[in-house]
């Protein structure tokens, strides 16, 4: 039903434009030139190559972790651990690139695939304990997250710490380990065309494969799945792993395309932007890419508010749980049909819905 | 080293420190028990605690009296706690994900107004915010270990351990958590016996909010005296687990606070003596998850 998909994707979007539009407008009306502001925001993004840019490199850690995050979810796996994932994919990818004796041609993907493999676990691990025991995997979720950041930084300040630099910094990273960039002008990188080719593959996955069927039916329908003969456990523990290993790429590819050395003190919060991902596109890996860069696009605006004008980038997290709220408000959706412009012609599909 | 270590696990000054680190998580928690009770667990208590500590500091700052931001701390978890029940009933969105946005909404929320209020994005440090007092007991200070350890305690930490049997009493004995507990056992059960489950659910949300509040207010009014950027630091997620490891009664949920409390307070102490302070600082969030898995694992095997 690609039109009924259309309809809600152009229901969403509208909605978002009112949010936006609530949340900004007395911000920006307090300022002293709103028209400027405004224009800026949503259009200084747009302006020039380096902008376009800037929205590209942002949104390629959300791709990895929104589509972590909309695989799991599609299972039925409320496992927010793409967030410690991510941090540990760059920490241990830091570690690969630094420790490990690679050959030059491997070095950078093979420091993403140790980063994945060893972030992994801190989605993996409320998996296999909910699949094995039954614990909730939405709270040991959370509790990993900061187990994560710590062991993180445990790693970095004993194993990886550069002595020389002043603050809790890592050794550079060897120029091999770094992903080229693409884009001349810009710091688009490598990690943009990975991050595309997983969500395809995701893609694949979820609607290509026997696995990723199974997936899907236990998301959707528990008691069904198990009258199928679907081993739950199994397809929980699996799809939580690869949600897992996708978001720690994630983080490795982030650390290698955009930074020289390792230096988060803190969870970056890329998971929490991932989930905001995964909402708006509707758990569907083909439509994380863009939404991952239309989230890109509100930060990057707010990036140039808050430059150019008294307006903290904190805006945007504002406008991003809104966005979240407004996108899961089934009633809000109900009461907000695009179809109603057009009610005459479509009240036999409305009353159909409703039964 | 080890023999004073030991010495001091069990001495009265460790004691009060488990205490005073047990106070946000077991208050937190109490408000998790009620909303899960009704079926609705608070997600979101991580955020209003965030929100609590804010409103005490800006509350006490702009009135000149603790009390009144402890006032604003509960209301402002009320709110919230509205908020969140607004969502889920009225908007119909899922529980789970509106309790994690609202999360998020407080993360850049508070650090927004402190902005507009001080100008400052960081701490709270230039408003003259007031600290909620510690009670001292003088006549127990001649006791041995009980004296260092009860004697002179914050006042919530006070309330946080009165509120244990009074949730219990509210939850067991009255009326309301009588239809409270029918509704999260039973949602359809309860309304076809006349309980007005959206009503119930929202005063256990508010109420909770209030605990969250509270609990808040702690970090910024006696913890510490000041407000910075996540102050929360996840303890409404150990309380959550707290609450969840204490098999939904407000005596487990003390007890789990107060072994989560001693993890991170012994935590602390390790560091002191040259353990590695980053690994020290998982121990709080690696011990709920083996509590949870103890408890999982013992529900399903009985």
């Amino acid at each position: 039903m690609p039109g009924r998909a259309l309809a809600a994707t152009v229901q969403t979007l509208l909605l978002l434009v009112v949010v936006i539009g609530l949340v900004m407008l007395p911000i920006v009306l307090a300022l002293p030139d709103p028209r400027g502001a405004v224009a800026m925001f949503l259009f200084g993004p747009l302006a020039d190559l380096r902008h376009l840019g800037n929205i590209i490199e942002i949104a390629t850690p959300l791709m990895f972790t929104g589509l972590a995050v909309a695989l799991m979810f599609r299972a039925g796996m409320f496992n927010l651990g793409a967030e410690g994932s991510f941090f540990l994919g760059a920490v241990f990818a830091t570690f690969a690139a630094l420790r490990l004796p690679l050959p030059d041609w491997a070095m950078a993907p093979g420091a993403v695939l140790f980063g994945a493999c060893a972030g992994a676990l801190v989605c993996l691990i409320p998996g296999v304990l909910r699949a094995r025991f039954g614990a909730s995997e939405l709270v040991s979720s959370l509790m990993l997250n900061y187990a994560a950041l710590f062991l993180g930084l445990y790693v970095v300040n004993y194993v990886l710490r550069d002595s020389d630099a002043g603050a809790m910094l890592s050794y550079r990273l060897p120029a091999a380990a770094r992903l080229a960039r693409i884009l001349p002008g810009t710091r688009v990188h490598e990690g943009v065309l990975a991050a595309l080719g997983a969500c395809v593959l995701g893609a694949v996955y979820l609607f290509g494969t026997r696995a990723g069927y199974e997936a899907r039916v236990v998301g959707a329908n528990p008691g069904f799945a198990r009258h199928l003969g679907i081993r739950i456990t199994v397809v929980a523990a699996t799809v939580q792993a690869l949600g897992g290993f996708i978001a720690a790429a994630g983080g490795a590819v982030e650390l290698q395309g955009m930074y020289l050395r390792f230096s988060w003190q803190g969870l970056p919060g890329q998971g929490w932007n991932g989930l905001v991902v995964a909402i708006l596109a509707g758990n569907n890996p083909l439509l994380v890419p863009p939404a991952a860069l239309a989230l890109a696009w509100l930060q990057v605006g707010g990036d140039l508010l808050a430059r150019n004008y008294e307006v903290p980038a904190e805006v945007v997290g504002l406008v991003q749980a809104l966005v979240i709220l407004v996108a899961t408000a089934t009633a809000l959706r109900r009461a907000f049909r695009p179809q109603r412009l057009w009610a005459f012609r479509s009240t036999g599909r409305e009353r159909r819905d409703v039964a | 080293m080890w023999h004073e270590l030991l010495l001091h696990l069990g001495g009265g000054a460790f004691l009060a420190a488990v205490l005073r680190v047990t106070t946000p998580i077991l208050l937190a928690a109490l408000g998790a028990l009620i909303s899960d009770r009704a079926g609705v667990i608070n997600i979101g208590i991580e955020g209003i605690m965030l929100a609590g500590a804010f409103a005490g500091v800006v509350g006490s700052a702009a009135t000149g009296s603790a009390w009144l931001g402890l006032a604003g701390a509960i209301l402002a978890g009320c709110a919230l706690g509205a908020a969140l029940s607004f969502a889920v009933h009225t908007l119909k969105a899922d529980l789970v994900l509106s309790g994690i946005d609202l999360n998020l909404a407080c993360a850049s929320g508070t650090v927004l107004l402190l902005y507009a209020l001080t100008g400052d994005k960081g701490m709270s440090g230039s408003l003259a915010s007031k600290v909620l007092p510690t009670i001292d007991l003088p006549l127990l200070d001649r006791v041995p270990v009980l004296g260092a350890a009860f004697g002179h305690q914050h006042v919530l930490t006070w309330a946080s351990l009165l509120a244990v049997p009074l949730v219990s009493v509210l939850l067991l004995r009255t009326r309301f958590g009588l239809r409270l507990r029918a509704v999260g056992e039973n949602a359809e059960a309860a309304a076809i016996a006349g309980v007005r489950v959206a009503r119930t659910q929202f005063a256990a949300l508010v109420l909770s909010g209030a605990f969250g509040g509270v609990a808040g207010a702690f970090l910024s009014m006696g913890y510490v005296s000041w407000f910075t950027g996540g102050i929360s630091a996840g303890r409404g997620f150990i309380a959550i687990a707290a609450e969840v490891m204490g098999g939904g009664m407000a005596a487990g949920a003390f007890l789990s606070a107060l072994v989560l409390g001693a993890a991170e307070a012994l935590a602390t102490d390790l560091q002191g003596i040259g353990l590695p302070s980053e690994l020290m600082q998982t121990v709080p969030y690696i011990v709920p998850v083996i509590a949870l898995v103890l408890h999982a694992a013992r529900r399903r095997g009985g």
